[in-house]
């Protein structure tokens, strides 16, 4: 026993003292008047409540990470089950294509769309050849764009998860379903989608949290219009210098995660 | 049958989605215009300007020392704890468990930043040895996820054989387990290499003035506009990572998916 816990020790040691002590610190900067050496306030946080700008950002920030988290679950739970129960042979392959981007830098992604996106752009030129638009697209630099970049980033979660929660469900269940004269939407509505609930709750908590502390994607592809939660913080910590209430807008932001993670176990528990 | 094409056309769509934006992007950094317009004419002409930029080339051996000491380290790390970790359901795994998955579940803008206040309040000013724990940190959960499950997936029984015919944990160790995991201490040192070589926002925060990482040279010239070399890094950045992870999952094969599966 005592040689199995020297063994854990240095990456638990790590992992404490990189991973934990700093969340305390960051908790313990954001009672701090002024810098590290401040007398104990409030104000931080009243400050964040009280003024509508920060208010407004939240709702903002918190509507984003939610329509991402919606159209990524649209889009790619059609995607999972056709991998899990139709498309069988292929199926590896096409786990692998979806893992694949899953890996590849997201900062890169983002600006590969910037690419598409801006004015003058291919998806432009594309489309004024098909004669679908005139002028420019005007989409760079908008809400649509960092939604579209977000979708792109974080969809492989989601139908990898889906995907999981579908291939343990047996085909045997959905036969018997079947035979005893449920319709296909019937048996999809009871059956299959009653039981890859776990799927969905995971991936959409896989989803909506790191939307939610997202910073680079709406600094790419949002520009002046893709201010969050996360480029204030950031604002907070390299233009204004105000560490203080940057680690107490952070420490809000970590509320939020930890508030969204509790009510998935909750929903997970309850079905 | 008809199902069948349905489903492709649909996976068909998809991919588009996902793959269309980065192959633009590997293909445009090819393309001789400066600002990346119609027509297409190949040049290698922001390769070359991209190895001529020195500030860049540092940045790109910055991250590859950065990735691959991280990946020493976490797989060393990762191998430790999961041989550590008591078997069965005790309340020191399922601690452990949430110690490990904790870096996973809170957003890296988090993380760097109360890795940079650490920093404040013991007094000292931005370092490698910080910027290498904050890469550790994210890095070792995917290290461990990997070793944890082709651990998870050996028999035992051979272990046990080994003990009982005289062998010492350590002969066991090296003769025995070793041989049977080693596939995934690569994937998981491999997957490290990856998170870490493109890990931009704990870098962002951590990085000793003076000196850069490939994704942080990437952001600052994205925001400073739009340059046909920075598409050529951004391919660079992409064709590395898809031949990692072709490899990782070459090596892995079914156990890749226990990655995502818990």
């Amino acid at each position: 026993m005592k040689r199995k816990i020297m063994l854990m020790s240095p990456a638990v040691f790590m992992l404490i003292a990189f991973g934990v002590v700093p969340l305390f610190i960051m908790f313990y900067f954001s009672f701090l008047s002024n810098g590290p050496h401040g007398s104990f306030t409030l104000q931080n946080y009243t400050d964040f409540f009280s003024k509508e700008l920060y208010l407004k950002l939240t709702a903002k920030t918190v509507q984003l990470s939610l329509s991402v988290t919606l159209i990524c679950l649209l889009v790619a739970y059609p995607m999972a089950y056709i991998m899990a129960k139709i498309i069988r042979k292929g199926k590896g392959l096409l786990l692998l294509l979806i893992i694949i981007p899953f890996w590849t830098s997201a900062l890169v992604r983002a600006y590969s769309w910037v690419n598409l996106l801006r004015d003058g752009g291919l998806l432009e030129i594309f489309l004024r050849n098909l004669n679908l638009i005139e002028g420019s697209l005007g989409l760079l630099f908008t809400q649509t764009a960092v939604i579209i970049g977000l979708v792109h980033i974080y969809f492989p979660y989601m139908v990898i998860t889906i995907f999981m929660s579908l291939e343990k469900l047996d085909d045997a269940i959905l036969d018997a379903a079947q035979s005893l004269g449920a319709t296909p939407f019937t048996t999809f509505r009871k059956i299959t989608l009653p039981l890859s609930k776990v799927g969905i709750l995971t991936g959409s908590i896989l989803v909506f949290i790191p939307c939610l502390g997202s910073f680079v994607e709406p600094r790419i592809l949002g520009g002046v219009n893709g201010s969050v939660i996360g480029t204030i913080i950031e604002d907070q910590f390299f233009e204004i210098y105000g560490w203080n209430f940057g680690a107490a807008i952070a420490f809000i932001l970590l509320a939020m995660v930890l508030a969204s993670m509790g009510l998935a176990a909750r929903f997970n528990k309850e079905g | 049958m008809k199902k069948q094409g349905l489903a492709w056309l649909y996976a068909a769509l998809i991919f588009s989605f996902l793959y269309i934006p980065v192959f633009v992007l590997a293909l445009m950094s090819f393309n001789q215009s400066r600002y990346n317009t119609l027509p297409f004419a190949f040049s290698t002409h922001w390769y070359s300007l991209l190895l001529a930029n020195t500030k860049l080339m540092a940045a790109v051996i910055n991250s590859v020392y950065i990735a691959a000491i991280t990946a020493v380290i976490c797989v060393v790390l990762a191998t430790a704890l999961v041989l550590g970790l008591p078997a069965g359901r005790s309340r020191i795994r399922s601690l452990v468990n949430s110690l490990v998955l904790m870096p996973l579940t809170i957003p890296w803008l988090i993380m760097g930043l109360s890795l940079l206040l650490l920093l404040t309040e013991l007094g000292f000013s931005k370092n490698l040895f910080m910027l290498l724990s904050g890469h550790i940190i994210i890095s070792l959960p995917y290290a461990v996820l990997v070793i944890g499950a082709r651990l998870a997936d050996m028999d035992k029984s051979i272990e046990e054989a080994a003990y009982s015919l005289g062998a010492n944990e350590w002969t066991t160790f090296y003769r025995i387990v070793l041989p049977n995991i080693w596939p995934a201490l690569i994937a998981g040192g491999f997957l490290a290499f990856m998170i870490s070589f493109d890990n931009f926002v704990i870098s962002y925060f951590l990085i000793p003035s003076g000196s850069s990482t490939l994704p942080i040279e990437i952001y600052s010239s994205i925001k400073f506009g739009f340059t046909p070399e920075i598409n050529a890094a951004a391919t660079i950045i992409l064709v590395v990572t898809m031949a990692m992870i072709l490899l990782i999952a070459a090596l892995m094969q079914s156990s890749i998916k226990n990655v995502f599966g818990r």
